[in-house]
């Protein structure tokens, strides 16, 4: 790369030579568009699961309010709210302001000379600006404007949800008029083979963008294949089309590396060339991607629908044969039909059909589950799982990360205090809390989110940060003695920025490390969790329950049901333990052996 | 700073890490969302009633006057009377009934992953990159990612049909019961621990005089400990995947050091070399890993208890958590705060003990 080019920006550089990058877009771009309609419904459930946080929120403020007005007489209940408040407005104005606000305020308005500084400065407007916000919300000052010139009684509120409503009809609009590669809508496997004679009024095979190609003879299904050969079709393609994202990733990046990047080595680099002969990390990686496409693709990837299966199976209808005759049937009547109990006449096992011709890859739930199909309950646990693991970690990284910058900065005191309240924290039995905590507040608003996945989230990051914390203490420490954190200092560099700057870089791959290997032990935990009848309530499906539903049948022919979860849970959390090994090796190659990280990957301590 | 300064500094800041997990415990329990009258008296209870019950437990005092006598009863071992598991039943007395059995379960579980972990991962790293030390290593890295509640369920079943497995793996020439193995018990009953019996039956008469002496009971002994094998095998399974990588590690690591190359070269034989100096140094960096466990066994045997029906402390306090049995559940996460701290202190005690050259910070 020329001197010219070094001196330009990361987009200036772009602009200079825009063709692998205009390539490598349009191809990212191209594999959204076969899926936008899957991408439009994947956002349409985020906002239903973030509805209750947000619904919920003056719930959750207000047992606050009211537990600390209860514990703390009126002065102490007064002081604790206005701190609470003002501490959830800090919070999101930290937040908002990083996310939201990509200019400066303070240079804006002209407000560099004030004697405050400028960080500060911008999150206490942001922060001014929500709690007006906030208030409008809370009491709506708007509706008594009379000469507010709209029709009816429009509050703000109503405002907001107005224009919520008009963003979810065009997603929605999006979803059902837009195709879609990945969906049972294109590859679809519910079908049944027409009776005799009846061949004419049940034509095989499916249409497919208004043509009807058919090479089996079943009706409704994907080119007329078998219930079984079209949901393989589909996940096959599933997995082929993750696969090309991946790929074209990876490109993205050689993309990068080739033509727009500062350097021309960077340490990264020999990280990376150490994964790519680690054949232990990838085996790790190969099955970690395996499960985030699981859980990512869910809704496509089981042989029926949650809606069908889990959530509303006595609202929806399919046909099937029987003795010559086409009948219908709800999905709720057939599943207990079709449940697993262990004898040879009530079973479905794997890769077997039931008796309404419905495909189950690994088998059906007892009846205690009412016979859903296993399948599809494990993609579905494979995305709460997921979203638990992921959030706890990032929850917990975050304040493991602050809070060792802040004690290897200071040391002394505020390293004291972290050390003698992570060792209280540490000091609890794990599991115990976790299954006091789910206890205490399992009829707590807050455990309305996600089925109580959110809460568990915030129970494991709030039990797991001083794990990750000791863990990433002793490189930062290391880092807080070097030379130019003295030269920062002398320079007069603010601390904040010299943690930012010069310590943070070197910290942040242990997290890595660390996040990988503990994310097995909270999927383990989790599972623990609902296999004792804790955690994520049903009918919202968790690995750990189907062990706990499949407990009676582990030696009949129904051994599926707890087997093959148990075994998932394995693969998931070896595929994530070999994965951090990959990482740690690859990041930090001298630890290799002395067992630093090896202990905390994840046991089976659930 | 000596050793015993260093100790005595463990000891003092051991004082506010207790307290602190207490006071966490405490806000749980009280702070929380949870209603222990509700929990007693159930749904639809008129309110006078309610509130007799709330008066009679202290619970509509000022919360710090709660706080205060809380921390005072902890600490002088009057730890009240459970609310709703036995009523009226000091929690003391509860958890004493029940501790016998954990105990010997703890026990179990921490003795057979020593015996097999340790040894494995020794074998492994004295014989590294064979087939031996593939198979033993992923071997262990599996073993220890199985869930204990999947693990124990998987056991306990096989178990109940050992006969029909038996068969069928040796194609009908065996037939292994295992309830009916050396002594009858039955699968999923507690292990009876009355094998040892202090007050003494056995009299046998020496130069005249009679002794009594404690009476052991082998058949019960056996029985004891054929029935705590499964649930103790599975309990410790992680501790013996972790004890077999770092056995592993630590032997390699020792076997390239100086002063092993010092001893080959001098001509000392492989079996001394190994025993002497590889073997005594490698088990160093495992001690703390083997009382680090107590974390996993306190956790774990809430699930293998349930599992396997024994009704020790693990299965106490689930009952008494799901039931909003506050007291007895603040207890007993009193008492295993109290065993965790004091098992750290005593880590690093026999660590700096075993290796001098460990700091004293």
């Amino acid at each position: 790369m020329s001197e010219a080019t070094q001196n330009r920006t990361f987009f200036g550089r772009i602009a200079a030579n825009p063709t692998p990058a205009l390539i490598w877009i349009g191809g990212a771009l191209l594999l959204l568009a076969v899926e936008f309609g899957a991408f439009v419904d994947a956002l349409i459930l985020f906002g239903e699961q973030i509805n209750p946080l947000v619904g919920g929120s003056q719930d959750i403020g207000g047992w606050y309010v009211d537990t600390m007005y209860d514990s703390l007489g009126f002065a102490g209940g007064t002081v604790m709210s206005a701190l609470g408040a003002l501490l959830v407005l800090a919070v999101f104005s930290v937040f908002v302001k990083a996310a939201f606000v990509p200019f400066s305020i303070v240079e804006t308005l002209g407000l560099e000379d004030l004697p405050i500084s400028a960080d500060l400065l911008e999150r206490s407007i942001v922060g001014a600006v929500l709690a007006v916000l906030w208030l409008i919300l809370l009491y709506e000052p708007l509706a008594f404007l009379p000469a507010l010139p709209l029709i009816g009684e429009p509050t703000f509120a109503q405002l907001i949800h107005g224009f919520a409503q008009t963003m979810a009809g065009i997603a929605d609009w999006i979803v059902a008029n837009i195709p879609t590669l990945l969906s049972r809508d294109l590859i679809p496997n519910q079908g049944f083979l027409p009776p005799e004679g009846a061949a004419a009024e049940y034509p095989a095979g499916s249409e497919i963008l208004g043509a009807r190609i058919a090479i089996g003879s079943y009706h409704g299904t994907f080119l007329g294949l078998s219930p079984a050969a079209a949901w393989a079709i589909r996940v096959v393609t599933i997995y082929l089309y993750a696969f090309v994202w991946l790929l074209w990733v990876w490109q993205g990046y050689k993309t990068f590396r080739r033509h727009y990047r500062f350097a021309d080595w960077t340490p990264r680099d020999d990280m990376v060339d150490r994964l790519s002969t680690h054949r232990w990390g990838q085996f790790g990686f190969v099955i970690v991607f395996l499960f985030l496409v699981l859980a990512m693709f869910a809704p496509a990837m089981g042989p029926t629908t949650t809606t069908q299966n889990i959530y509303n199976p006595y609202g929806h209808e399919f046909q099937y044969v029987e003795n010559g005759q086409v009948e219908t049937i709800t999905h709720g009547s057939a599943n207990l039909q079709s449940a697993s109990q262990g004898t040879p006449d009530s079973n479905v096992g794997v890769m077997n059909y039931d008796d309404y011709g419905r495909f189950h890859p690994i088998g059906t739930l007892s009846e205690r589950a009412n016979g859903k199909d296993l399948f599809t309950f494990m993609a579905d646990g494979a995305r709460v799982s997921l979203f638990i693991g992921l959030l706890s970690i990032a929850l917990s990284g975050f304040v493991a990360t602050a809070l060792a910058m802040v004690t290897a900065y200071y040391k002394g005191l505020a390293d004291l205090l972290v050390v003698v309240t992570s060792d209280s924290i540490q000091a609890l039995p794990g599991l115990l809390v976790y299954i006091l905590l789910s206890v205490v507040f399992s009829s707590h608003p807050i455990s309305n989110i996600y089925s109580g996945g959110f809460l568990l989230a915030l129970i494991f990051a709030a039990t797991g940060w001083p794990a990750l914390w000791r863990a990433i203490r002793g490189p930062a420490f290391q880092v807080s003695e070097e030379e130019w954190i003295d030269a920062a200092k002398s320079y007069g560099q603010r601390p904040s920025a010299t943690m930012r700057k010069h310590m943070l870089p070197y910290v942040a791959g242990y997290l890595l490390i660390y996040g990988s290997l503990t994310i097995g032990g909270i999927i383990i935990s989790v599972a623990a969790l609902s296999f004792l009848g804790l955690g994520v309530a049903p009918p919202t499906p968790e690995w750990g329950r189907a062990v706990n539903i499949g407990r009676p049948y582990v030696t009949t022919v129904s051994w599926h049901i707890a087997t093959i979860p148990g075994l998932m849970v394995v693969f998931v959390v070896t595929g994530f333990n070999a994965l951090g090994d990959g990482i740690r090796d690859a990041i930090d190659p001298q630890s290799e052996g002395s067992g630093s990280g090896e202990a905390a990957a994840a046991g089976g301590g659930g | 700073m000596s050793r015993w300064g260093y100790f005595a500094r463990r000891l003092l800041l051991a004082v506010p890490v207790v307290l602190f997990g207490v006071t966490i415990t405490f806000a749980i329990i009280r702070l929380g969302p949870l209603d222990p009258v509700a929990a007693i008296l159930g749904p639809n209870t008129p309110p006078s009633q309610y509130a007799r019950v709330e008066e009679q437990l202290g619970l509509n005092r000022p919360l710090w006057g709660q706080y205060i006598e809380y921390m005072v009863g902890l600490f002088t071992f009057d730890l009240g009377n459970s609310y709703v598991i036995q009523e009226n039943t000091k929690a003391m007395t509860l958890i004493v009934q029940h501790a016998p059995r954990t105990l010997w379960l703890g026990f179990w579980s921490v003795l057979i992953p020593l015996f097999i972990g340790i040894p494995l991962g020794f074998y492994a790293g004295l014989n590294p990159n064979t087939m031996g030390d593939y198979f033993a290593s992923f071997g262990g890295i599996i073993w220890r990612a199985m869930p204990n509640f999947w693990l124990g369920v998987i056991f306990y079943s096989v178990l109940s049909q050992s006969g029909t497995y038996s068969e069928m793996l040796t194609f009908g020439l065996v037939n292994f019961q295992w309830d009916a193995w050396l002594v009858t018990n039955n699968i999923g009953t507690p292990p009876p621990l009355n094998f040892y019996n202090s007050n003494g039956t056995d009299l046998f008469t020496i130069g005249g005089t009679t002794i009594s002496l404690f009476s052991f009971d082998w058949e019960v002994f056996v029985r004891a400990v054929k029935m705590v094998l499964p649930p103790a095998i599975v309990l410790g399974s992680a501790s013996m995947g972790n004890e077999m990588r770092l056995g592993r590690t630590a032997v390699l690591e020792t076997i390239n050091s100086k002063y092993v190359e010092t001893a080959r070269a001098k001509g000392l034989s492989r079996q001394k070399i190994v025993w002497k100096h590889v073997f005594r140094n490698a088990l160093i960096p495992l001690v703390p890993i083997i009382l680090n466990e107590a974390f996993l066994l306190i956790g774990g045997s809430v699930i293998m208890e349930t599992i396997f029906a024994i009704n020790g402390i693990g299965y106490l306090f689930f009952q008494a958590a799901i039931n909003g049995d506050m007291p007895l559940v603040g207890s007993l996460m009193y008492i295993f705060i109290l065993i965790i701290v004091f098992m750290n202190i005593f880590q690093d005690f026999l660590y700096t003990i075993i290796d001098p050259r460990v700091g004293y910070e």
